[in-house]
């Protein structure tokens, strides 16, 4: 029997446009930098720098942790609160609310530097779906944001 | 394996029970297309992943989920490799045995010679394991018609090691 089978591995980013696809509303917005996939990747397991990024967020505060399946308290800038839960690991982030979604990968990019896929925003209240507005917009804003922490 | 209350909360509109099909879905489906799509795995993965989850609302079957994900990849794979151009007509003879040692020698190069439906039949027979009942099945052709694929296959595998 054949035992060397050609094998595929599939990055973050690929993956994350998958799941994406899934979500009606959801635009993926990407970006690559000029940084290595490692820094780029340890920036957003922060959670302060994960907070100070995410458009309209003022705080992510753990509550709760097993491996990489995480529970969040987000603030917002006019008060709101979200309890998020899902995946936080270094390069992929999917996490949810009742009313919020917000998604990020990170992978290496083919001939150096680190691309950056976000997607997220208002979520059709319990459904796998985002309310179109601002999200790219926003996802632009997060992505300036990151980029001037990476080049500081 | 994939419990059904993850894929009903997936269809129901949980996006994290999503993300959870997706880390059992990515590795299978990588395994898929990788021999059938070869240089072009990747794209193919992705494709396939793409129309998992697009499509993940319609499964009736929750139990169903890798046989009916094994069949997109398998599609979505012959799809990427033939839009590419880069299959080469397959060059025939005789069946060797699935066990025949020369089979575990530089698959890649042979598999480049193939087709895409037929390095499609190899995977669902010799990675898959199904029969060929099953195979034709999922590739929508007659059991005839992928027996012959895999003979051809085969026999090319033969062949190169002549």
């Amino acid at each position: 029997m054949m035992t060397d089978w050609p094998q595929v591995e599939v990055t973050d980013v690929e993956r994350f446009r998958a799941l994406a696809a899934g979500v009606p509303g959801a635009t993926v917005t990407e970006r690559v930098f000029p940084a290595a996939p490692e820094r780029v990747k340890e920036l957003l397991t922060d959670l302060d720098v994960f907070a100070e990024i995410q458009a309209d967020l003022v705080s992510v505060t753990l509550l709760q942790r097993d491996g990489d399946r995480i529970v969040v308290l987000a603030k917002g800038a006019r008060g709101q609160r979200a309890r998020l839960a899902g995946q936080f690991r270094p390069g992929w982030c999917w996490l949810q609310s009742r009313f919020l979604i917000i998604g990020m990968a990170v992978a290496a990019e083919p001939g150096g530097g680190t691309r950056v896929a976000l997607t997220g925003g208002i979520r059709v209240p319990g459904r796998a779906a985002i309310v179109p507005l601002r999200v790219r917009r926003e996802s632009a804003k997060t992505l300036d944001r990151l980029e001037r922490l990476l080049s500081s | 394996m994939i419990q059904e209350h993850l894929v009903r909360a997936a269809q129901r509109g949980d996006t994290v029970a999503m993300n959870e099909l997706l880390d059992a879905l990515a590795p299978y489906v990588g395994k898929i297309c990788g021999p059938i799509a070869l240089s072009d795995g990747a794209d193919a993965a992705q494709e396939a992943l793409i129309a998992i989850f697009r499509g993940l609302r319609g499964l009736e079957n929750p139990a169903a989920l890798f046989g009916w994900a094994r069949a997109i990849a398998v599609r979505e794979a012959i799809r990427v490799a033939r839009r590419r151009q880069r299959n080469l007509p397959a060059d025939l003879s005789e069946l060797p045995a699935p066990d025949d040692p020369q089979l575990a020698v530089h698959v890649q190069d042979v598999l480049e010679r193939l087709s895409p439906e037929h390095r499609a039949v190899l995977v669902l027979r010799d990675v898959e394991g199904m029969d060929e009942q099953e195979t034709a099945a999922v590739l929508n052709v007659p059991a005839g018609t992928a027996k012959s694929r895999l003979h051809r296959a085969r026999a090319s595998f033969r062949k190169a090691w002549r």
